[in-house]
């Protein structure tokens, strides 16, 4: 069974239960987003998947394989990458550089990176900063840079965590852009975003989340218009 | 695109190549045994400098404990020679090996910490083996010192042994860093958990980082404990670790050359401090916390900087 | 009973130790660094009471609030010019704070050793007591003048200092830039001012043990090296920043090496500590993702 296969995963903090019962599943190639206010677990379950969190109950399950008791590293290297809420680059490597660690990492040999980091440079229109540290890129540069470090070898599944916050709008549309793309090439994505209209204009299935468990899951335009989901936005018992 | 390509970060070859290329051709001008001496103590530092910079400079570990796992090095050999009559063509490897194994344990265990944490637990270990070493003088001789077989006549074989010694080391690390190490490396100093999130297997390029800094450190001790043919817990003091690591700050971390030149201008620099009245710790502690404080780079990144600005 | 005795003395020498490492613990509470160079606060304490006694002819009574006043000034110094950068935004160590702390502390010592045995000597020196007190026996124990009095004095001025953290207005600024920098700035609590006064503090409180131990030892210029470690070892054991966690801690290495030195090994007994320092840091689920709370 392909795919990415959440079953039935709970995971608590101290006496916070933070996930609690949520199964989900991600078929190859589906582009799927994540919402939810404040507070409702979409950042742990992202971490749960991912391997910086283990669950407390429940599995987690690629292209069938169960992930539990691996690294994020070997997480990431089976095909599953993440973008971080909080940026996440290499401060004091070069943008071409931080590509390249990624790529190399994920067992492209060096030419290959090499090609390929350009490629993804001229696709986030980050060719220009290429040679700059990552610590002097601005804040929605380093979201693209950290967005291209996911892509140096297609994931089977990626992982992204409100890519779209506080990133300028044309930063903002060359990352849609970019999504769309590899969408139409068969990549799959789970994005956690509060930008409800770049969620309802990229993605085609949503899921809602609302203290640790799936309030609903479905079509975009359904799920956005259920009343229960609004109701948890209104201010029900998440945020 | 007129922003400047900035160093590459696993540095020229050419500047330590040129460097050793000038010490080799020393002993021409410079005949005396003593300072014959004093610049293959300075490899002997060089070397601890750029394994110390391998591990700090380059992945961010900041250990105490160089001057432990030389000292590992020069009582392997020397116990090896003693005991099995070892040849030191099997004693040095052998040494090196040792401090390798141990600071492979070491480092696959201070995996988690970092900063005050990992300074402190290598500080700790550095200080019990030699309060180990020193206690122990049924085996080892204690502070009184065990004597080590020399391997040659006279100084100038030592001064190209530890010179070819010192251009293994820095091709070797040069080519390391140069391949995706270099790459893994760096991620990791900067950011592990990101690194980890890339893919990059942060448990073992930083073991790995670890046993070879150590096995480095092994080597100058193992080299040193020949050229003495005493050595003593002394070599593990934490003052001599304070000396490598003021040599790679003010030569500069993060370069190829800086630990060499850095070796090199605070050994010598201290030979002649001697000679103007002791105060060479003095000193070199200033300059420490001054590049520190202000110059991080240390003195190679300022002569990077000042020859940029030249319009290089 | 030896034993009753070996843990009065423990804990006496604990006492002692405590007001030797609870400055480096308010340090680690407020900058989250550890402080290399306290070995040598204590060793200038210890120099200026000698000093100030021998060579000045100043009477011990007199001698030990000098020597206060040195620690004092030391530590001012040591957060004024040391430590900005890492609060200051200003460092061109960007990120690594903390590997800055250690570098630049970690010289410090070096200089401040080296210092000390160029200006005034390596040859080691005793001071004089600070009461001649006689040692005191009550039944089976055996509580010798000079551990008496160090103790004593530890009990007074760490009682003194838990009041001030807990009372005062300043005692109170400072456990909340302990407990977060940021909010505290954003309350109008002057962070910086905050730290310069626990590093002074820190100073006097390493100078006073260093002088309160200057009759016993001999005050030479690496004489701070084992009292930092133990520091080091309490402040860890402790909980890296909590005072009563490292109060604790020093009553239970006093007393570990008390009884370690006669049952165990005496050649090793500064070592004990040493060895718990290293399991403790190994074990303790401390390191990148413990400390600095959650991941992402």
């Amino acid at each position: 069974m392909n795919g990415l296969s959440v079953e039935k995963v709970a995971k608590s903090f101290g006496g916070l239960r933070a996930v609690a019962g949520v199964s989900l599943s991600i078929a190859p190639g589906e582009l799927v987003g994540l919402v939810g206010p404040n507070g409702s677990g979409k950042t742990t379950l992202l971490s749960l998947v991912s391997g910086h969190e283990s669950p407390g109950e429940g599995r987690v399950l690629l292209d069938g394989e169960p992930l539990a008791g691996l690294s994020p590293d070997r997480i990431a290297r089976r095909g599953l990458l993440r973008m971080f809420q909080l940026t996440r680059v290499f401060r004091r490597m070069s943008a071409l550089d931080n590509l390249l660690t990624a790529g190399r990492a994920l067992g492209l040999p060096p030419r290959g990176a090499l090609a390929r980091a350009h490629i993804l440079l001229e696709e986030l229109s980050l060719t220009r900063v290429r040679d700059l540290d990552g610590g002097q890129l601005s804040g929605g540069q380093q979201k693209l840079l950290e967005f291209g470090c996911c892509f140096m070898r297609p994931p089977r599944v990626a992982l992204l965590d409100e890519p779209f916050a506080a990133v300028h709008p044309t930063l903002k549309e060359i990352m849609a852009g970019s999504i769309r793309a590899r969408h139409r090439e068969g990549q799959a994505f789970l994005i956690v975003s509060h930008d409800m209209p770049v969620i309802a204009e990229l993605c085609p299935r949503t899921v809602c989340m609302n203290a640790g468990a799936v309030i609903a899951d479905g079509p975009t335009r359904a799920v956005l218009s259920d009343p229960v989901v609004i109701e948890a936005y209104l201010g029900g018992e998440g945020a | 695109m007129a922003l400047a390509r900035s160093a590459r970060p696993s540095g020229e070859l050419w500047p330590p190549l040129v460097f050793l290329g000038v010490l080799a051709a020393l002993p021409l001008l410079v005949g005396d045994a003593y300072w014959l001496g004093i610049l293959i103590v300075s490899m002997y530092f060089a070397l601890l400098a750029v394994g110390w910079n391998l591990l700090a400079g380059y992945t961010g570990q900041f250990s105490m404990a160089p001057a432990a796992f030389a000292m590992i090095g020069a009582y392997a050999t020397g116990l090896l020679a003693r005991d099995l009559h070892t040849a030191p063509w099997i004693g040095i490897p052998a040494a090196v090996a040792a401090a390798g194994l141990v600071g492979m344990a070491l480092g696959r265990v201070v995996m988690r910490l970092s900063g005050p944490y990992l300074a402190l637990t290598t500080l700790s270990f550095a200080e019990i083996l030699r309060l180990v070493i020193g206690n122990s003088y049924e085996y080892t001789r204690g502070d009184l010192g065990l004597g080590v077989p020399g391997l040659f006549e006279g100084r100038l074989p030592y001064y190209y042994l530890f010179l070819g010694a010192l251009l293994a080391v820095q091709l070797g690390v040069f080519l390391l860093l140069r391949s995706r190490a270099g790459l893994f490396l760096r991620a990791i100093r900067d950011d592990e958990v990101a690194a980890a999130s890339r893919g990059v297997d942060v448990v073992f390029w930083k073991t790995a980082a670890f046993t070879l800094s150590t096995a480095i450190s092994g080597l100058a001790g193992a080299l040193y404990g020949h050229f003495s043919q005493l050595v003593s817990p002394e070599l593990g003091l934490i003052s001599q670790t304070g000396l490598v690591i003021s040599m790679v700050v003010i030569g500069g971390m993060g370069s190829l050359l800086g630990p060499l030149a850095g070796a090199f201008l605070v050994y010598l620099g201290s030979e002649v401090l001697r000679e103007v009245g002791g105060i060479q710790l003095i000193v070199f502690a200033l300059l420490v916390i001054l590049f520190a404080r202000f110059f991080r780079e240390g003195l190679i990144g300022l002569a990077r900087r000042a020859l940029a600005r030249r319009g290089a | 009973m030896l034993n009753l005795d070996l843990f009065i003395n423990g804990l006496l020498i604990g006492l002692f130790y405590a007001l030797m490492a609870v400055g480096l613990t308010l340090i680690f509470g407020i900058l989250k660094i550890v402080n290399f160079a306290h070995g040598e606060f204590y060793m200038l304490g210890a120099y200026a009471y000698t000093l100030a006694a021998q060579k000045l002819g100043v009477s011990p009574l007199l001698a030990l609030p000098l020597a206060i006043a040195a620690g004092a000034l030391i530590g001012w110094i040591t957060e004024r010019l040391l430590m900005r950068p890492l609060y200051s935004g200003y460092s061109s160590w960007g990120l690594m704070r903390d590997e800055y702390a250690v570098v630049v502390t970690f010289a410090f010592s070096l200089l401040l050793v080296n210092l000390v045995d160029k200006v005034i000597g390596p040859y080691p020196s005793r001071g004089p007591p600070l009461l001649n007190l006689p040692k005191l026996i009550l039944g089976p124990v055996i509580l010798p003048g000079p551990k008496l009095i160090a103790g004593g004095v530890g009990l007074v001025v760490i009682g003194g200092l838990a009041l001030f953290l807990r009372s005062s207005l300043w005692g109170k600024q400072i456990q909340a830039v302990a407990q977060n920098r940021l909010g505290a700035t954003l309350a109008g609590i002057d962070t910086a001012r905050a730290s310069s006064l626990v590093f002074t503090v820190s100073g006097a409180l390493a100078a006073l043990s260093g002088a309160l131990l200057a009759p016993i030892i001999n005050a030479s210029p690496d004489v701070g090296a084992f009292p930092a470690i133990k520091s080091y070892v309490i402040v860890v054991l402790g909980g890296m920043g909590s005072m009563p966690g490292s109060i604790v801690a020093s009553l239970a290495l006093g007393v570990l090496e008390s009884f370690g030195a006669v049952y165990i090994s005496y050649d090793y007994r500064d070592t004990f500590g040493l060895v718990i320092l290293v399991l403790v840091l190994l074990l303790r689920p401390h390191g990148l993702f413990g400390e600095k709370g959650r991941v992402v």
